[in-house]
């Protein structure tokens, strides 16, 4: 039999000196900037139970890489940070004093399609705030985000700010089943404008509704399409998250040239709660990392905490130095 | 890896560049007389806005979602077999034709059965009979599928019709519609948030193109 001993298996990839110079560099600033935020770091196992992942969001779970412990447990390689600090909260440190801020860094691994160019391994940093739901603490978050990508060197980064509340207002005012609001969602996630109008329509929602969702497709800048976006929509839901992006925008100030309003996507996993922010870069053709409120997770693991937070691709900051 | 603030389309070698071409053009978006000595891959419009690459279509997805290449224009046929995640905003309503079901005429299909398939489109294919609870083996095909069945590889195939003509020439019918297929522009979901003015202004012309003055 011939040993592969000299290869490594594809979508997997070893970084030598200067690549991981970079990489511990953006490391080690980002544990400086956690650090004085008063956030303290974990260091997650390697392996978890199959079943942590695929609680909302299945296509991470189908890509987990999967294998059995001798006890024939289904297990995965760590695919996603989150659940295993909603695992860890809810596990060991609900207790506590609240709210907890945590940070972490390591690899994810996710079976990438054949033959894309993608890896299996990434690299992510990130932290969270567990306990407390407010405004205040989303800014605390994405201040501590923008704070790592600026000391890190990506000085052109920016970030787009949207919020779950205000399609998921609109999604109610529809009154659509399940099967008809993923088409509608589809549409939209492809920003398809013209098949959303013709769905909508067949789908029997009234002109001011779809007039909305029209609008809400259109706003994205500075805090001026909040005002924009108030202005359309008609239910309390959506006026509520849009008044809290108004709050958001204004704890601020010193990120406003940094900060997008992009109401224009939407969260087709219904994975968050509120705020939502996508990180990038121009120096970068990928998202640099995502993040934003999930109060519903930890309930999942049986401690009903909110929890803000974000991470980011280390490979991609690497990438845009 | 780095951006410029140019925006890079790729277009659809073979039956769809010629009005691919003529719909930038009405958009306002010239490119440069194609010269048959050229070798150049990439050429600018006269704006200097847009670079182009004309690339095989299969690739173009693969590029745009990648980021390496802004925009394109391509088929929903090889979009859903690619599960590409890019945006599509515009449905530019040339290249259209159906993804059918085709089997020899004199044949009956029964799908209680195990059913061999022929395609270019496996996943597509695939998705479409577990859909419909048909248990069914696929072949995977570079080209000229619907001589699969008369050679006695596959009982049906999965492939495009536009008239049907090349199906009635070989004795085929069509048995069901698996999807409507038409030409799309694609983007790339970080150029459409870091390029956003001259990828609008892309997506509102080819918009009124195809939907104001046809």
């Amino acid at each position: 039999m011939e040993r592969n001993v000299i290869g490594l298996p594809a979508g997997f990839r070893d970084l030598l000196f200067e690549e991981a110079e970079t990489r511990r560099r953006v490391e080690n600033g980002f544990a400086a900037v956690f650090s004085s935020g008063g956030y303290r770091e974990i260091v997650p196992s390697g392996v978890e139970f199959l079943d942590v992942y695929g609680r909302g969001n299945q296509g991470v779970k189908d890509r987990t890489f999967k294998f059995l412990d001798r006890d024939d447990n289904l297990l995965a390689l760590r695919a996603d940070f989150t659940p295993s600090v909603a695992r860890i909260v809810a596990g060991r440190l609900r207790a506590g004093p609240l709210p907890i801020r945590l940070w972490y860094s390591g690899s994810v691994f996710r079976k990438a399609d054949r033959h894309r160019g993608q890896f299996h391994e990434f690299s992510q940093i990130g932290a969270e705030l567990i306990g407390v739901n407010s405004i205040a603490r989303d800014a605390e978050v994405l201040d501590v985000a923008l704070t790592c990508l600026m000391g890190a060197g990506v000085e052109d980064a920016c970030v787009h700010v949207n919020h779950a509340g205000i399609f998921r207002g609109i999604v109610a005012a529809l009154g659509l089943d399940a099967r008809s609001l993923e088409k509608v969602k589809s549409a939209i996630d492809r920003k398809d404008m013209r098949t959303l109008g013709t769905r909508l329509e067949q789908l029997g929602v009234a002109a001011p509704v779809r007039s909305q969702v029209n609008t809400l497709s259109r706003c994205v800048g500075d805090a001026g399409v909040l005002a924009e976006a108030s202005a359309s929509v008609a239910n309390d839901e959506s006026l509520r998250a849009i008044g809290e992006l108004v709050s958001l925008s204004g704890l601020l100030p010193q990120w406003a040239s940094r900060i997008v309003f992009d109401l224009t996507e939407i969260d087709e996993l219904e994975y968050y709660t509120g705020a939502m922010f996508n990180f990038f870069s121009p120096s970068h053709t990928g998202e640099l990392g995502r993040g934003g409120r999930y109060d519903g997770l930890l309930k999942e693991f049986g401690a009903d905490l909110p929890a803000v937070g974000f991470s980011l691709s280390l490979d991609r900051i690497s990438e845009c130095l | 890896m780095s951006l410029n603030q140019q925006v890079m389309i790729a277009l659809p070698k073979g039956r769809l560049y010629d009005q691919a071409r003529g719909l930038l053009a009405r958009a306002g978006i010239m490119m440069p007389e194609s010269d048959n000595g050229s070798r150049k891959l990439v050429v600018s419009d006269a704006s200097g806005r847009f670079d182009f690459v004309s690339l095989k279509p299969v690739d173009i997805p693969v590029y745009v979602e990648s980021g390496a290449i802004d925009a394109g224009i391509v088929g929903t046929d090889i979009l859903r077999e690619i599960e590409s995640d890019v945006y599509e905003p515009v449905d530019l309503k040339i290249g259209v034709c159906r993804l059918v079901v085709a089997a020899p005429s004199e044949r009956e299909l029964p799908l209680s059965q195990m059913v061999c398939i022929a395609t270019k489109y496996p996943r597509t294919a695939e998705r479409f009979f577990r859909g419909r609870n048909a248990h069914v083996h696929i072949v995977k095909l570079e080209g000229s599928v619907e001589i699969a069945p008369l050679l006695g590889l596959a009982d049906a195939i999965v492939d495009l019709v536009e008239t049907g003509r090349t199906l009635r020439e070989n004795g085929m019918r069509v048995v069901e519609e698996v999807a409507a297929v038409s030409a799309k522009l694609i983007v790339n979901r970080t150029a459409m948030k870091m390029k956003s003015a001259a990828i609008n202004h892309l997506i509102t012309q080819l918009d009124a193109v195809v939907y104001e003055h046809r």
